[in-house]
């Protein structure tokens, strides 16, 4: 673990001092190797389930999630160089872009491996510093005012999820803070520090996971970013905060007390979480926000399927890892079309059948596969959280949530109507249709879809061992 | 010694709520970093150089100095000199009054006997004036100073709750929130340059 954080830490920082953006795209490339390799050793050298440097530990989970950034960081890095090619960024603010991305990567990756819940706490503050620099890379008003509030709101809903930390903490034996020991000794802790803890922790890493009530800065956080960059931290950053609610619900698997108690919360936020994405995604006139919206509402889906538990819990994993493939390749169909129109507008582009032929039947899948009809994916684990939730007898929930995903399915899919086949009022570049990357965003897809029609037992195996929390 | 100490840091967050100069403010918080430090070496139970050299980093230096002088640049380079002139001194001291009221209620209600309920009520207060601030106050230098009261607050919660967690987790936590004042006033300086302004309710630009 200490090589690779060497190694990608170098690399990080090396386009700064190189000259030019050549340089730039070799060193990212060379990241995304080291990247590779490192996942590629852990299986060569067994070391699954090791603990490394004290603080980490190559779970199922951090690797799972590790493969899935991978993964997008991928096809980020291509999409970012055409992207800023496009832009025609200053060499400085490019080489700044890259350096940023793979401090974001390195940053979400100790997350995800931080086997320490102070931390992970740590990782995620480090998770903001590097997200802020991205977030104002396109330096125009909006973007300036994005960074600002994703910097304060995140860094204050940290400071009160530091809190619930430190009374989590009290159960501690001798400031032992691995999630393993807190698991052993969580049962003798106060019953109320307990509670207040979960919440102050779900609140402030519920600005990474981009569900209520912090959910507001991801989102335009997502807006002001260079789309490839929203791809990635609407994916990656929120698997991050994924992964840090989903480590503190299995440490209260234990405290027989709480748990139920925690459950309902995780519900009670779901539930807030689908209503906001269905409210802003038929008010939204923006690509880039209301895909952002997509995201609070299936993280809220994801929310729900954990308070639900049981079966609701594998298909609340296998949700997040679908949506991952799911919404990294929508983002990138969306920033394809911004090199086309020079907009994000919902209200003002269109016709993009008869413009981007590829891109077009991309996002309208895409489109499909996100609003969870078949083959989808995302069919396979809504069916099972609804089947769960019926199996519990919280009727009143599944007629709630059923409302809610029918505003949902209008709000989108009338959206992807318009920018299909309705008349374009905005200025077109034409020669700025890049089949290629609309080919390579449907990689992700395609991916997705597979995941629909077939779960390899290695995928599901790995998913039982996350979601066995007894 | 530790009583006397904590009810200045009480009295400090009560002029906080009604300083209406932001050089006040920072300067409220310097003495609050000094007021921590002094708190810290009160409650070290015995003679760690790591440890206390780490107390003196993280109060004495960087919430003391280090962080008072940064939002002193920040304040001469944007000319920023007082909170809005339409906020009322008079609301805000209620509102402290009755956050402190809340404080001493919820402490008695949550502590148990593993909690130093001085300690946990003041940390409270300390929260609660920060969320104050913010919420209050409309200018965005104000959210800062908020967030930093909160910062102090987390680190009070610390020594109530009697957590000692491991050396390289403390520095690192030190290390992160340091960085982000550094950048949230580097920011608070760039919306000054470039929008012309240091008040909250001009940032309203993104919506749907």
């Amino acid at each position: 673990m200490l090589i690779y954080l060497i190694i990608s830490l170098i690399l990080a920082v090396a386009p700064l001092v190189v000259r030019t953006e050549r340089a730039s795209n070799i060193i990212a490339s060379l990241f995304f190797l080291v990247q590779v390799a490192s996942i590629v050793a852990l299986f060569v050298l067994k070391l699954h389930d090791s603990v490394m440097l004290s603080v980490f530990r190559a779970d199922t989970m951090a690797v799972l999630f590790h493969i899935l950034m991978v993964a997008v960081l991928g096809f980020t890095l291509i999409h970012s160089k055409s992207y800023l090619h496009a832009e025609e960024v200053s060499t400085r603010s490019y080489k700044a872009y890259y350096t940023l991305l793979m401090l974001l990567a390195v940053a979400i990756t100790c997350v995800y491996y931080s086997d320490n819940v102070a931390m992970t706490w740590v990782f995620l503050e480090a998770t903001t510093i590097c997200s802020a620099g991205i977030i104002y890379h396109r330096e125009f008003k909006q973007s300036l005012e994005a960074t600002w509030k994703y910097i304060f709101v995140c860094s204050t809903g940290i400071a009160m999820a530091y809190l619930g930390i430190l009374l989590l903490s009290t159960v501690a034996e001798h400031g032992t803070l691995d999630y393993e020991s807190l698991k052993s000794v969580i049962d003798n802790g106060n019953p109320l520090y307990l509670k207040v803890a979960f919440l102050l922790i779900v609140v402030g890493y519920s600005c990474k996971m981009e569900i209520f009530p912090l959910y507001t800065v991801g989102v335009d956080a997502n807006y002001a970013a260079p789309a490839p960059a929203s791809a990635f931290i609407s994916t990656a950053l929120v698997n991050a905060g994924f992964v840090s609610i989903m480590r503190i619900y299995t440490l209260y698997a234990s405290a027989t007390e709480v748990f139920s108690w925690a459950r309902h919360v995780l519900i009670f936020i779901g539930v807030l979480s689908l209503a906001v994405g269905a409210m802003f995604l038929r008010r939204s006139n923006n690509y880039k926000r209301f895909l952002s919206y997509s995201t609070v509402e299936n993280m809220g889906i994801v929310a729900i399927g954990m308070g639900i538990g049981g079966v609701a819990l594998w298909a609340a994993v296998f949700h997040v890892v679908c949506h991952t493939l799911v919404k990294s390749s929508m983002f990138f169909q969306v920033g394809i079309m911004r090199h086309i129109y020079n907009s994000y507008s919902i209200n003002r582009i269109g016709n993009y059948m008869n413009i981007n032929r590829v891109g077009a039947i991309g996002f309208i899948i895409g489109t499909l596969v996100l609003l969870a009809f078949p083959p989808s994916p995302l069919f396979v684990s809504e069916v099972m959280i609804f089947s769960e939730i019926v199996s519990v007898g919280s009727w009143w929930l599944l007629v709630i949530m059923l409302i809610l995903m029918c505003v949902v399915i209008y709000a989108i899919w009338s959206r992807t109507l318009r920018l299909g086949y309705h008349s374009n009022q905005d200025e077109l570049h034409l020669s700025a249709v890049n089949r290629r990357l609309s080919y390579s965003a449907a990689v992700l897809l395609i991916a997705a879809i597979v995941l629909g029609l077939w779960q390899p037992d290695v995928l599901k195996e790995a998913i039982d061992l996350i979601v066995n929390i007894e | 010694m530790v009583l006397s100490l904590i009810i200045l840091y009480v009295l400090t967050l009560i002029y906080l709520s009604i300083a209406d100069r932001f050089r006040n403010h920072t300067t409220i918080l310097a003495i609050q970093g000094l007021l921590l430090f002094g708190i810290a070496m009160a409650r070290l139970h015995s003679f760690h150089p790591v440890e206390l050299s780490f107390i003196i980093v993280e109060t004495l230096v960087f919430k003391a100095i280090v962080i008072p002088a940064i939002l002193m640049r920040v304040i001469n380079k944007t000319k920023i000199n007082r909170i809005h002139s339409s906020s009322t001194q008079f609301g805000a001291l209620v509102m402290s009054i009755l956050a402190l009221i809340a404080s001493c209620a919820i402490t008695y209600y949550m502590a148990d006997n593993r909690t130093d309920m001085i300690f946990f009520g003041v940390a409270l207060y300390a929260l609660l004036s920060g969320l104050i601030l913010i919420v209050l106050r409309q200018r965005i230098f104000a959210h800062l100073v908020g967030f930093l009261v909160i910062e102090n607050g987390v680190f009070l919660f610390s020594m109530a709750i009697g957590v000692e967690l491991p050396m390289l987790i403390n520095l690192a936590i030190m290390l992160d929130i340091l960085i982000s004042i550094l950048i949230l006033g580097m920011f608070l300086r760039r919306l000054d340059d470039d929008m012309h302004t240091d008040e909250s309710d001009a940032l309203t630009s993104i919506k749907d």
